[in-house]
């Protein structure tokens, strides 16, 4: 739409740019010029297999929430979407029951009150550290589910009736209709808000910690304590989230470019 | 082609779109349906391309019922439907809205997919806008690839529901010209229009719907320059009155 910018806007991106730059490391420099404790970065070396533990435990977390998301959030539109009123009020029911308590209130009633007794647990086959990581993956999808099942079913709910009469009118059957032409369009509406919701499923999965998941939260406030006070850290965790979600994102917006059909 | 409506009725709560509506058409080759907006001349469309189930009364079109056993698949399948906001499927290439049809509704191999549609996209001058998204395309680019979709399968009836009205006159005329050609083809079509022209040159029955029924039905020339009813004679000395 905009033209080649001229040279002045060039000058003009330039100096807000550095007025930016500079004003973020003056930031930064009060920051950490103010610190009461010391870096001391060999430590986080040592620590380098508590931290990374911690780390992948996160990303395997995230790798497997979020498929099992995607799983439950198209069962509960496909329950909302039905045509048998029971099922579909009680899968909104549901979704509202979910949406309307933090995490940390669905992990702690989900493991304390449920995953963790014992005859759950066996049924399940739950006990042990890989159980209580499975249940908390199990928690996870179902609370990200309940976000993604909404956005999921504005998105189809946005398509225009004449996008379903045109593919009742060139022969589509039900299913065709939903998989070739409603779903699609769906799919690339809500992509944005998709890619968010994932985003937020990562960095959610630090709220396992309460249960005693030893996710990269948790490594990294052991750390923090076994080495009274080693705030790097936490730097450290901002700097192995972001490894996860920015990825995320980045591969979001490709998606976005590549099924744009709007102009 | 014939059409046999016996008190045909669509509600939408507390509009009938079509009032006990009673038609009877017999070898028609195009059959035209003109008449006020709002008068229930997309309803008959939608009913008769098996797109709306009548709330009540009955319907056959070439002796079958259109929303027959099946929720009418079978007859939309037969058939081809054109929309008057051209309706293509926005996140796909003009060509593959032509082709996805052929191949997943009426199961030919991509390469006869191919083969049909190329045939139905040259013909309508559309070879060089193929690989292009409906949103890259001018709206009388767009029904014609509407038209292609509808035409390649080989439909047994072409139905257009106002094919033109979202157009320019420029554009109008383009697409006016091809549906004249498929009607000199042998294709047999029906379809609303405010175009009179049109109806009058290429239609061999036309009826005027208003109010949900029948006002009259004739031949194109019968309704077009005596018409017997009243409704009629007002509805074509408005629309004539600029032509």
């Amino acid at each position: 739409m905009s033209a080649r910018p001229g040279a002045q806007r060039l000058l003009l991106e330039a100096a807000v740019g550095l007025l930016l730059v500079t004003f973020v490391c003056a930031l930064f420099w009060w920051v950490f010029a103010n610190l009461d404790t010391a870096w001391e970065w060999s430590r986080a070396w040592d620590y380098r297999a508590h931290l990374l533990d911690g780390w992948g435990r996160t990303l395997w977390i995230s790798l497997l929430a979020l498929p099992g998301s995607c799983l439950v959030a198209g069962l509960l539109v496909a329950g909302s979407r039905t045509k048998l009123r029971t099922v579909s009020w009680f899968t909104r029911g549901f979704v509202e029951l979910v949406r309307g308590m933090p995490l940390l209130t669905l992990v702690l009633i989900g493991y304390y009150v449920v995953f963790a007794q014992k005859s759950v647990s066996e049924f399940f086959h739950l006990d042990g550290p890989e159980g209580k990581i499975a249940a908390g993956i199990a928690l996870l999808s179902i609370f990200t589910a309940a976000y993604l099942s909404e956005i999921l079913r504005g998105g189809l709910d946005s398509i225009p009736q004449g996008q379903i009469d045109s593919a009742r009118a060139v022969g589509f059957d039900r299913v065709q209709v939903f998989r070739y032409v409603i779903f699609p369009q769906a799919l690339r509406r809500v992509l944005p808000a998709l890619a968010g919701q994932f985003v937020t499923l990562v960095k959610d999965s630090s709220l396992l910690s309460v249960i005693g998941i030893m996710e990269f939260t948790y490594g990294a406030r052991t750390y923090n304590s076994a080495t009274y006070g080693g705030i790097e850290g936490f730097i450290m965790l901002g700097i192995g989230y972001l490894l996860i979600t920015l990825p995320i994102a980045g591969f979001a917006h490709w998606m976005e470019r590549r099924f744009r059909y709007t102009m | 082609m014939d059409i046999s409506a016996a008190a045909l009725t669509k509600r939408y709560g507390p509009l009938a779109a079509l009032d006990a509506l009673d038609l009877e058409v017999q070898g028609a080759r195009v059959m035209a349906l003109i008449g006020p907006s709002g008068g229930g001349k997309s309803t008959l469309l939608r009913a008769i391309g098996g797109l709306e189930l009548p709330t009540s009364g009955a319907l056959a079109v070439n002796g079958v019922d259109p929303s027959g056993k099946d929720g009418g698949l079978s007859w939309r399948r037969r058939n081809g439907f054109l929309f008057q906001q051209f309706n293509l499927f926005p996140h796909l290439t003009a060509y593959r809205n032509v082709t996805l049809p052929l191949e997943k509704v009426h199961g030919h191999a991509p390469e006869k997919a191919k083969s049909l549609a190329d045939e139905s996209i040259e013909r309508f001058g559309l070879a060089a806008h193929a690989h292009k998204l409906p949103a890259q395309l001018s709206g009388g680019q767009q029904q014609r690839v509407g038209l292609a979709r509808a035409i390649a399968h080989r439909p047994e009836i072409l139905i257009l529901d106002e094919p033109t009205s979202a157009l320019d006159p420029e554009m109008t005329a383009e697409v006016l010209e091809l549906i004249g050609e498929l009607a000199t083809g042998g294709q047999r079509i029906i379809l609303s229009t405010h175009e009179m022209g049109f109806a009058r040159a290429v239609a061999d029955q036309i009826a005027l719907i208003a109010a949900g029924k029948v006002a009259e039905h004739g031949t194109a020339a019968g309704v077009l320059e005596s018409p017997r009813e009243e409704i009629t004679q007002r509805f074509l000395s408005k629309v004539m009155r600029f032509a």
